[in-house]
């Protein structure tokens, strides 16, 4: 209101002044983030039709004006076109500014890609839309998976968890949309809780380059990004359907996006994943369905001076386990390692029975930022996260619908965060967080705690910086310091608690006690100090090399700490310890590219030191009226690993195109001297391409996966003895799977139906030859084969 | 001059909606904390409630009684305290008399909860089809048959908890009794009985039983 009351004032004053046409308006125009001048800008006057440009000091001049209201709209090439409105009153001078490194600062784009990396000496990947659209059946892991060195660690084929350089679980963050995933992480079977159909592009950081996420990225960090807004006035989305043979499974998913030139913007984005039993070339893996439902909404404004946004994510997955991986006792174990094949198979169906898991993920974050002038960006974010984790067990009685395992886990975290950027070549980023979570495990289950009720506490202040030095030399570094704090309740079984030792040194922490347990109240804090650097060198336009140190430092998890009992889904006693102090890796990296338009290569190679390395073994097992029961401890080591990991692509021809993935890791225990346990093998990916882009893009490959024996295995076989008749059995729970070789056929091609409307379809053949192959990293392999054929299909309207 | 003034009017605008926004934001954080924060308190405050195992069994016994003479008593005793997750202790009392017939009567216990669990009623035999028993021996001269009165067990399969022992000569050696829960297949053909797949919920041997 008051706005056009102003206007009416205005045209009341000119009118009464009469029209004078001899005003000069003239003026300059910066760069809004470093202050320099825009040369060549577009200056239009909408109302009188005139043009003008800005000279080479950046300079403008309009003459012959009239006194009144006028709108001038500022344009410039790579930069947000901007309209102003001024009032002339005699000669005026105006200093504008528009802002000409919007994609080098990453805010906006025009296609709503963020095309910037992440860090620019780290061994990172993008991963893009397209990468990610055939994956949409498919989880997280597997489509990480394309990248060099990045591997999985499987429960089955569903539960998915990636894997980078040989480490998983807490080493490596997950950030979606800027939030830190927390949907208790720390074991094998917990896959994480993302909808890839959520997902526009994904990079891949080998180890710890990127401080401002975490310093405890041991491993890697991996960073998701939903679309970005684009700023013009359009409506546009699409829609994935596709299917699958191998396990009956189908997959919708939809976008939609509403944005406006104002920097208003909306997505709403739901996906719809159900198989059923998944099968091998030989059986069907029984309960091994899976039904997953996602939502994510998203709205804000955002443009470049400022801008705010809202998320939220939901996500629930229900997962069938291999009915056949439930077992009781280590006779059983080593009945289903020896027979070969699940002892448990049933005809297809969709029903998913225990054990499963049912785990519902709600993600929510708020996000406000603003520019200053010849300063840089400011940002604060707050999210929250509620994961609610339920196992089931196979049970009896009126137990059976209750979960063994409930956990709800919720996460608050608060961000803040500025980034100078006013001078391009002299980036600084610092900020800090600040993070609460509570962990309750309920009671109700009836079956003892696997990991205990805690509070967590963290804090944490970083700061980064990137130099470029220049057109051939830039070099970053960062520091950070985090503190943690656990405060865990937890009950032990007395025998345990002197079974551990822990009543020597722990004595204190006992609150409470019962006839059988103790109620303790351990407090535990940490101090971690994390820091890299690192240096990119171009020797010219085709070549690069890359160096990079990293230190950073990875407090024990809850499950480390405190796990104490039968993980029912994982049919094993896991123990963990309260002694366990941090772990801290120092890793070495370089990498060389050299790229022309026929052929490119990406070399990388890490070696990364671990003190205090944690890990989980299978340590024996425990005699228990159920007969001895497979046990798992959680060991604390010293640990090296190394690594290379190498892409390379041959444009054989125009439309023929070759392509190779290999990755070597070896991993060593340093104390004993012994391989590191589930360290992935050498594998080989060939993949041959051809592309016809005038045949509506059209595109088939073949692809050969080649992944080879672990011959470097630490050997934790244990012997059993049958009490009965003294007779001893071997559990073979260490000698890996053989060698195998699988081929992979796809094919895609884009019709355009309309001016706006794209349909995409694609047909896949996974295991092409029905292979039985079993792999190391899959849990699951001392029961059954992995998955058998499975062709897909996939229809994806654009519009 | 003039357009500094009207410039600073647009940018008070701007600023306007720019405070307004902010508010909503902080209000939007405010809100979105307190409903989260209400959530997480409940818990949070007392010290959490102890878990008593519930699916525990924590003693297993094994009374034969001769039907020809009720005071001659075998009793094969497990005690786990800490049920199948926990060492356990095995006892024999007495000793089987040479060529007597004995009748098993069996017992599994939850004694962590007071009063104690009949696990064998309320949970085995009420799922019987779930469930099987399977008993072998080394070294000692007994048989054993399932009693016509035996329950159905799982896969067709008689239960194995109503059972006739017979010992002959004189012998010592080992009892063995497993239960296993969701077999895929049994076979009580032999009297023994046999099952493949499943869980066993209990595999428990008694070493140095006798019969005099």
């Amino acid at each position: 209101m008051k706005y056009y009351t102003l206007i009416i004032a205005c045209i009341l004053y000119n009118l009464s002044y009469g029209q004078k046409c001899t005003s000069k308006f003239s003026g300059k125009i910066e760069d809004f983030h470093d202050g320099s001048t825009i040369v060549d800008a577009t200056l239009y006057i909408k109302k009188l039709d005139t043009y003008t440009t800005s000279d080479s000091e950046g300079n403008f001049v309009f003459e012959n004006l009239c006194d009144g209201k006028i709108t001038v709209r500022i344009s410039h090439v790579g930069c947000e076109t901007k309209q102003i409105d001024f009032v002339i009153k005699g000669d005026s001078y105006a200093k504008l500014n528009l802002e000409h490194h919007i994609e080098e600062l990453s805010e906006i784009t025009m296609n709503g890609d963020i095309i910037a990396k992440k860090t620019k000496t780290s061994q990172e990947t993008l991963l893009k839309s397209k990468d990610l659209e055939r994956f949409s059946t498919a989880s997280l892991g597997d489509a990480l998976k394309q990248v060099s060195g990045v591997s999985s660690i499987n429960t089955g084929n569903t539960i998915v968890k990636p894997m980078i350089n040989g480490l998983h679980s807490s080493r490596i963050l997950i950030i979606n949309n800027n939030v830190r995933l927390q949907n208790q992480e720390w074991g094998i079977e917990h896959a994480p809780s993302i909808d890839i159909n959520s997902a526009n592009q994904i990079s891949i950081i080998k180890g710890s380059g990127a401080l401002a996420y975490g310093g405890d990225a041991i491993g890697g960090v991996v960073i998701i990004s939903p679309l970005n807004p684009i700023l013009k006035d359009t409506l546009y989305g699409k829609t994935i359907l596709s299917s699958q043979t191998n396990g009956r499974g189908y997959n919708v998913s939809s976008t939609l996006n509403k944005n406006y030139k104002s920097g208003w913007f909306g997505q709403l984005q739901a996906s719809s994943k159900k198989n059923g039993d998944l099968k091998a070339p030989n059986y069907i893996l029984t309960n091994t369905g899976e039904e997953s439902k996602g939502l994510a909404a998203h709205f804000g404004k955002k443009n470049f001076e400022s801008g705010f946004e809202f998320y939220y994510s939901y996500l629930n997955n229900e997962i069938g386990i291999l009915g056949a991986s439930h077992i009781g006792s280590a006779f059983d174990l080593g009945r289903a390692i020896n027979s070969g094949q699940p002892l448990l198979t049933k005809d297809f169906s969709y029903t998913i029975n225990a054990p499963k898991q049912d785990i519902k993920h709600h993600l929510a974050k708020a996000n406000y930022f603003k520019r200053f002038q010849n300063f840089g960006k400011v940002s604060m974010q707050y999210d929250y996260q509620h994961n609610r984790r339920f196992e089931f067990d196979v049970r009896i009685g009126d137990r059976r619908n209750i979960p063994a395992v409930d956990l709800t886990l919720q996460t608050h975290t608060f961000l803040a965060d500025a980034n100078l950027d006013a001078n391009l070549d002299r980036k600084v980023n610092f900020g800090f967080m600040g993070r609460y979570q509570n962990n309750f495990a309920n009671p109700d289950t009836g079956v003892r705690r696997l990991i205990p009720d805690y509070d967590k506490y963290d804090f944490g202040i970083y700061t980064t910086t990137e130099w470029v030095l220049n057109d051939n030399l830039i070099f970053d570094a960062g520091i950070r310091y985090d503190f943690n704090r656990m405060d865990a309740k937890k009950f032990y079984r007395k025998s345990r608690w002197e079974e551990r030792g822990y009543n020597i040194n722990f004595a204190d922490i006992i609150i409470d006690e019962s006839p059988t347990q103790l109620l303790t109240n351990p407090i535990f804090d940490y101090h971690n100090i994390s820091a890299s650097a690192g240096v990119k060198y171009n020797f010219n336009s085709q070549s690069y090399i890359i160096g990079n140190y990293a230190l950073t430092s990875r407090p024990p998890n809850a499950s480390e700490l405190f796990s104490d009992g039968l993980h029912h889904s994982a049919a094993r006693f896991e123990l963990g310890d309260i002694r366990y102090n941090k772990e801290v890796g120092n890793r070495f990296s370089a990498s060389y590219a050299y790229n022309t338009s026929k052929f490119s290569v990406l070399t990388e190679v890490f070696y990364n030191n671990i003190k205090d390395y944690i890990y989980l073994r299978p340590f024996n097992f425990i005699v228990t009226t159920r007969g001895p029961f497979p046990l798992w401890e959680y060991q604390q080591t010293n640990a090296k690993l190394f690594g290379i990991d190498i892409t390379a692509t041959y444009n054989i021809t125009n439309t023929l195109q070759w392509k190779n993935k290999t990755a070597f890791i070896k991993g060593d225990d340093l104390k004993t001297s012994e391989p590191l346990i589930d360290m992935p093998s050498f594998n080989t990916m060939n993949k041959i391409t051809y592309n016809n882009k005038a045949w509506h893009n059209f595109s088939a490959s073949l692809q050969s996966e080649w992944v080879f024996e672990q011959n470097e295995y630490p050997n934790f076989n244990f012997e059993i003895t049958d009490q009965l008749n003294g007779e001893k059995k071997l559990i073979d729970i260490s000698t890996p799977p053989p060698a195998y070789h699988l081929l992979h056929f796809y094919s895609e091609a884009t019709f355009n139906l309309n001016k706006k409307t794209r349909l995409n379809v694609a047909l896949g053949v996974n295991n092409l030859l029905d292979t039985s192959y079993r792999n190391y990293l899959n849990r699951m392999r001392l029961f059954a084969d992995d998955l058998g054929r499975n062709i897909t299909l996939q229809v994806q309207l654009n519009y | 001059m003039n357009i500094k003034n009207s410039n600073s009017k647009t940018m008070t605008i701007n600023y306007l909606n720019f405070m307004k926004t902010t508010k909503f934001f902080i209000r939007a954080i405010f809100c979105l904390t307190l409903i989260t924060s209400f959530s997480s308190c409940s818990s949070d405050d007392n010290n959490p409630k102890e878990v008593l195992e519930e699916e525990l069994i924590t003693n297993v016994t094994l009374t034969f009684t001769n039907d020809a003479d009720a005071k001659d008593i075998v009793i094969l005793a497990s005690v786990a305290p800490d049920g199948q997750d926990g060492s356990s202790t095995e006892t024999i009392t007495g000793s089987f008399t040479a060529n007597a017939t004995y009748s098993l009567g069996l017992a599994l216990t939850n004694a962590s909860e007071n009063p104690a669990d009949d696990v064998l009623n309320d949970d085995i035999i009420k799922e019987a089809d779930e469930h099987f028993f399977t008993y072998a021996v080394s070294d000692i001269n007994l048989t054993m048959t399932r009693d016509s009165n035996d329950l159905d067990g799982a896969e067709d399969s008689k239960l194995g908890v109503n059972t006739t022992w017979v010992a002959s000569a004189a012998s010592t050696g080992n009892i063995k009794i497993i239960l296993t829960h969701k077999p895929t297949a049994t076979d009580d053909a032999n009297e023994w009985g046999s099952a493949t797949g499943g869980t066993e919920d209990l595999n428990i041997t008694f070493t140095g039983v006798t019969i005099q």
